[in-house]
Order: C-alpha cells, then sequence, then structure tokens
C-alpha cells in the first residue's frame, strides 16, 4: 500500500515516513499543498495522511479540491488543531478520519490500515481468499491456517493483488505499490517477489497473464 | 487601627463644627450689640434720672421707690462734700469727682456712675454693670436657640443628602464588581452626575486597556502552546521510533534525532522565556552603560563553533572595527538577547559556504549595529510581517533544524524598550539571493530617556 505525507515539520515528516515504512507502507513525502496536488495527480496512491499547516496551499483547501475532483481516496488528517470545530470543519471539508498531534505511531497506522479495509469495502481486518489469509495488524500470512513468513515487499505484493482479487494488476502497477518516489525500483524485482511468493504459497496461487500482469486465484485443492 | 474615612461622616462632623463655630460668632457680635445697646439706653436713663433729682430737696426717703429692681443707687453730696442723701446703704459708693460718665470698679462689681453739679449739689446716679450683661447675654441667647436647633436638622439633611448624592458611585462600585477579566465590558457613562463621570470614564478607559493586554496575552499563550505542540509531537514521535529500533545502528540514529528535537523543543521555550522579559512593564530592569562594541564580540565569538558547523563564516571586518565608544545607555541582557538572535538567524539561514558579517559603527551620537549575510534575505513584502512572532517565511528553512518563528519578536521587542530603530535591507550578496542587512540604530538620546524613565519608575 502506497501512502502520501503532507506534512511541513522536517522532523515530524521524517519521523513518520519512517514509522510508516516500518509497518510495511510505502511513502511518498511532501511538505507543501502544492505539492500534495502534484503528487494526487500521479493517482498511484491509495490513501493521503494529511497535516492541516501546510505552506503554499492550506490542508483544508487541498482537501475541498480533491472531492470535488472527485477523488475520493481515504484522507486521513495528522494536525495540531484540536478544538471540536477544526474536527467538524476538517470531517466535513471530506477527510476520512481524524489524528491530533502528538498521536502513537501505531495508532497512526491502526487507523491507516482501517480506512484502507473499509476503502476496499471490507469490514472483516483479515482478508481471506482461497486458503489465504492476510492479517493487515499483524502482517502475518496464513495459508491454510499455517502461518507463512514473508518478506516486507512480499508482503506488500500480496497485499495489493489481495485488495482486488481477480483483477490483473501490471507490473507498473505492483511496482507503484511497493516503492516510493526517492526509492530505486530494482528491474526484475516484480518477478523475484512473484517468484518467492509462489514458492511459499504455491506455485498456481499467483497466475501470470502473459504480457499483461499477475492475478491472484484460488488455489487448487483449496476449499470453493 | 484607624476607624475608616468616610466621606459622608467628615462632611457631617465639618459642617456641624463649622456651623456651630458661625453661631458662635454671631452670638458673640449679638451680645456686643446688644451691651453696646443696653448702654446707651441705661445711659441715657442715668442721666434723666440724675436731671430729676437735682433740686429736689432730699431728706430722709428718696423719692423714687429706691428699692426698687433697677438696682439704682442714687448720692447726693452738698457743697461742703457732705453726703446728704444715700438711696441705699448697703451700697456706699465712692464719691466720683468728675462729672459726667465713668465705670467704677469695687468689691460688689463694675457700676457705671454719672455724676452732675446742679444747685450746689453734686448728684451722683449709680447702677452695676452686671445688669446691663445679664440682659445684652440674654438677647444674644435669644437670637442664637433657635439657630443651635437648626444644627441637628441641617447635619441630618447633609447626611442623608450625602448619602443620595453618593449612591451612583454606589452603583459604579457594585458595576465594577460585576466585572471579570472574562466580562470587561465597559460602565455606562450616561446620566452620571459630574463628580463621578470623569472616575467612571478613566474606569473604562483602563477597562479598555485591560481587555485589549488580556486579549493580546490570551492569544499569546494560544500561538505558543500550538507551536509549542509541533517540536514535542516531533520529540514524541522520535521516542516511539527510538523504543522501535531493533538494532544498534537504528537506535543510535533514533536517539540523535530525539536528541536534535529535544533541542529544538528546548529552543523554542528559552525564546518563548526572552519574548516575555521583554514584555513591557515586566521585571524592566534598570539601564546601564553597554559597550555595543564588546557585546557584539563576545556573542560573535558563542556562534563561532556552531556557524562554522553549518560552514557559515561569521566575523566582524577588521576595517570596520570602531573605537571603544560605541556605548549606549540600555539593558544588557535585553540588547544581548537582541545580537544573539540577529546573529542566530544570519547563521540559521545562510545556506553552507555563505558568510555573516557583524559591525558596529558610530554616526553622530548613534551606533549602529548592522548583521548582514549571503542569505535569500527578505522580500520587501515580507518585511513587515517577520517581526511577528511565529511567523516564517514560507521555505524559510533550507538547511539545519527550523527556527522558533520569535527571533525578530524578540529583537522587535528589545528595539522597541530602547527606542531604537530596525531597518531591513539587502545584505552581502550571494549565490543564493542578495542577502539579508539588519541595521539597528540606537540612539545616545533615547538612552537617557531610558534612564529617565526608569528613574521615575523607582521614585
Amino acid at each position: 500500500m502506497r501512502l502520501l505525507l503532507a506534512e511541513d515539520d522536517r522532523m515530524i515528516g521524517a519521523s513518520i515516513e519512517r514509522g510508516l515504512k516500518q509497518d510495511g507502507f510505502a511513502v511518498d513525502w511532501v511538505q507543501d499543498g502544492r505539492a500534495v496536488e502534484l503528487a494526487l495527480a500521479e493517482n498511484v496512491h491509495d490513501l493521503l495522511v494529511l497535516d492541516l499547516g501546510l505552506p503554499r496551499k492550506e490542508g483544508l483547501d487541498v482537501l475541498r479540491a480533491m472531492r470535488r475532483r472527485g477523488d475520493d481516496r481515504p484522507v486521513l488528517i495528522v494536525t495540531a488543531r484540536d478544538a471540536v470545530s477544526d474536527r467538524v470543519a476538517g470531517l466535513d471539508a471530506g477527510a476520512d478520519d481524524y489524528l491530533v498531534k502528538p498521536f502513537e505511531l501505531t495508532e497512526l497506522a491502526a487507523r491507516i490500515r482501517a480506512l484502507l479495509r473499509r476503502s476496499a469495502g471490507r469490514a472483516e481486518p483479515v482478508v481471506a481468499y482461497g486458503d489465504i489469509e492476510l492479517h493487515p495488524d499483524t502482517r502475518e500470512i496464513r495459508v491454510r491456517g499455517e502461518p507463512v513468513a514473508l518478506s516486507a515487499r512480499e508482503f506488500a505484493l500480496l497485499e495489493a493483488l489481495l485488495a482486488r482479487p481477480g483483477a490483473v494488476l501490471s507490473r507498473a502497477q505492483l511496482e507503484e505499490k511497493l516503492y516510493g518516489w526517492n526509492e530505486e525500483v530494482e528491474s526484475n524485482a516484480v518477478e523475484v517477489h512473484i517468484h518467492a511468493l509462489r514458492k511459499k504459497l504455491g506455485a498456481d496461487a499467483i497466475r501470470n497473464v502473459r504480457g499483461v500482469g499477475w492475478m491472484i486465484t484460488k488455489a487448487r485443492g483449496g476449499v470453493d | 487601627m484607624r476607624p475608616a474615612r468616610s466621606i459622608r461622616r467628615d462632611l457631617v462632623v465639618r459642617l456641624s463644627a463649622g456651623l456651630i463655630a458661625a453661631i458662635a460668632v454671631a452670638a458673640v457680635a449679638t451680645y456686643l450689640r446688644a451691651r453696646d445697646e443696653a448702654n446707651d439706653i441705661f445711659d441715657y436713663q442715668l442721666k434723666q434720672m440724675a436731671a430729676s433729682l437735682t433740686g429736689v430737696p432730699l431728706a430722709g426717703a428718696p423719692p423714687g421707690s429706691a428699692s426698687g429692681d433697677d438696682a439704682l443707687v442714687v448720692q447726693v453730696w452738698d457743697r461742703n462734700g457732705v453726703q446728704v442723701y444715700l438711696s441705699q446703704p448697703q451700697q456706699p459708693l465712692p464719691r466720683h469727682g468728675e462729672p459726667g460718665f465713668s465705670t467704677i470698679g469695687t468689691g460688689g462689681g463694675d457700676w457705671r456712675v454719672f455724676s452732675a453739679l446742679a444747685g450746689g449739689q453734686i448728684v451722683q446716679v449709680a447702677q452695676p454693670l452686671s445688669a446691663r450683661r445679664e440682659l445684652a447675654a440674654s438677647m444674644a441667647l435669644r437670637t442664637i436657640v433657635p439657630l443651635l436647633a437648626l444644627v441637628p436638622f441641617l447635619a441630618a439633611l447633609v447626611w442623608f443628602g450625602i448619602a443620595r448624592g453618593l449612591r451612583p458611585l454606589d452603583r459604579v462600585a457594585i458595576a465594577v464588581g460585576e466585572r471579570s477579566p472574562a466580562a470587561l465590558l465597559p460602565l455606562t457613562e450616561a446620566g452620571l452626575p459630574v463628580e463621578v463621570a470623569p472616575l467612571v470614564h478613566a474606569l473604562n478607559g483602563l477597562l479598555g486597556r485591560l481587555g485589549r493586554a488580556l486579549g493580546a496575552q490570551r492569544a499569546f499563550i494560544a500561538d505558543a502552546a500550538h507551536e509549542l505542540r509541533t517540536p514535542l509531537t516531533a520529540v514524541h514521535l522520535q521516542a516511539q521510533l527510538a523504543e522501535r529500533a531493533t538494532t544498534d545502528v537504528e537506535r543510535a540514529h533514533a536517539l540523535a534525532e530525539l536528541r536534535a528535537g529535544l533541542e529544538r523543543a528546548t529552543h523554542l521555550v528559552e525564546q518563548l522565556l526572552t519574548l516575555a522579559r521583554e514584555e513591557p512593564g515586566v521585571n524592566e530592569r534598570p539601564f546601564a552603560p553597554v559597550n555595543v562594541t564588546d557585546l557584539a564580540r563576545h556573542v560573535v565569538a558563542e556562534y563561532a563553533a556552531i556557524a562554522s558547523a553549518r560552514h557559515v563564516d561569521l566575523g566582524m571586518p577588521e576595517r570596520d572595527l570602531p573605537a571603544d565608544d560605541a556605548i549606549v545607555n540600555g539593558d544588557g541582557a535585553g540588547l544581548r538577547a537582541m545580537v544573539s538572535n540577529l546573529i542566530d538567524n544570519a547563521v540559521r539561514y545562510t545556506p553552507a559556504g555563505g558568510r555573516v558579517d557583524v559591525s558596529v559603527q558610530r554616526d553622530g551620537d548613534d551606533v549602529l549595529l548592522a548583521v548582514r549575510d549571503t542569505g535569500r534575505g527578505v522580500p520587501p513584502s515580507e518585511r513587515e510581517r517577520v517581526f511577528d512572532r511565529f511567523y516564517r517565511m514560507p521555505d524559510a528553512d533550507t538547511a539545519g533544524a527550523p527556527g522558533s518563528g520569535l527571533g525578530l519578536a524578540i529583537v522587535k521587542r528589545v528595539a522597541e524598550r530602547h527606542d531604537a530603530v530596525i531597518t531591513l535591507g539587502s545584505g552581502l550578496p550571494g549565490r543564493s539571493g542578495e542577502g539579508l542587512g539588519v541595521t539597528v540604530r540606537i540612539s545616545a538620546s533615547a538612552g537617557v530617556r531610558g534612564a529617565e524613565k526608569n528613574d521615575r519608575n523607582i521614585s
């Protein structure tokens, strides 16, 4: 899952970015309102973590403009403004959640997972497809109830595939979910991770559609 | 303990005392006048009596009933000085030689005497003065008794009149009592007596000033709380990352960031305290002679290490070094905070490889302190706003930790206390722009004024 983080304070931004990466998210961090809009236009992020006091363009203005464009990606406001009227204004402008500074990184990650889950139309925190169960909160994968150890990138890749079961995701789409801007994308990385995933989950868990991309399938022998 | 002063009681006491004194004066005047009149009347009577006795053969009993209340004493002597008649044997009076009126003192009091020489006889009529005094006193008494009866009546009238007159003051007191720091509404000035209106007007002025000062304080506290939350949030997050660290390298990195975060929070708190100390009317330190050159040298030395860590060349240009007479009358600690903040700003916002020059010069009676850097400078449109507290220029911090946003607010406060003038202009042209030059003109006369102000504050 790739997140866009808008935070003008360098220390706070660096810490949130680091913490969210540790939690397995790909994070792009921008420091002003204009940069948020440019990044949103790329349409590669799954969720926006938005600070309100941004230079160049206020966070609330960015949010309103985003909703006017019909962009309905989840937005989590993170701000020092704690008055009830501020929260109401933030939520009414189109935010999905509101977190007041200072906060715990674990809570931020949990709220982000909840928003992603809801935007994917799921109420259950556990993503289950065929034999595979993905626990976003504990970052655990079970196949037929047995835990399977995955690397952070493998987990992110599987998460992206499981988010849209049956849909074919291109290499570019998968790379977007795996890497932030300043991370270098290794060539063949997607193939390497898919290969590793197949070894761990079963050869037919992920199907390749030649020239198009990959999709998750219900493994043969699984409970239909 | 002395009893509380009361305008009402004071007025009643003073008015009554004045009234009684006036009545006393009136009584004395009435008495004196009545006595003069009584003298005239009785003297005339004595004269008439003497005239009526002249030539009357006096033998045996006196003609008029001598035993009357008039207590007149009639004496008659013949040519040879032999007393031929004495109306009241128990009141022998000496013979008085001179004809006409005279007053003589005897053991039995003063007497008014009239002598006349007629028909070879000396007739002397005398009357005790006490009779006249009694008459005058009774006349005076009759005049003042009704006046005295007026005193308590007037006192009561004044007592209640004043209570009524002072009622607006009670209303003002209640209205002032209802005011609280949360509700400093002005008092009604309509319908007040002219004696109370200036007080209420002055109170309203004070309430207005208090309200504005409180509003400014509240805004400051709200701003400060908000601004404190940012570095504290950073520290909070940095501490969480340090807790999460699994390797020594990660932990060392997280702790270094935590330390930087704590330094930023500490710096902000210190800047807030400095600003609070420079608040007008708070803990105003007395002015004393301050050598600005020495001060600038000290602060430059203090910042040398920080500047060199940021690869900024900080110094005082040799050729500009003035004679050591750059002395102003001022507050040493305040001026030091001002110079520190100017140099801190210059070092903070000047990119690596840049230069910061600090100079002190004399211009007539004024001392000019200038800090010039090779940073991006401040565009003219921003030059007013940069002095607002917590205002930071957009994209101001290109390197290093963000500033507190209070540096120039502190500089402005100190300058105001010293009646100094700050000018923002271009600095030293460099790669990143035309630079920023801040000049502070501290005038010697301003220092003197400051000193006078302090004298006034002490006295």
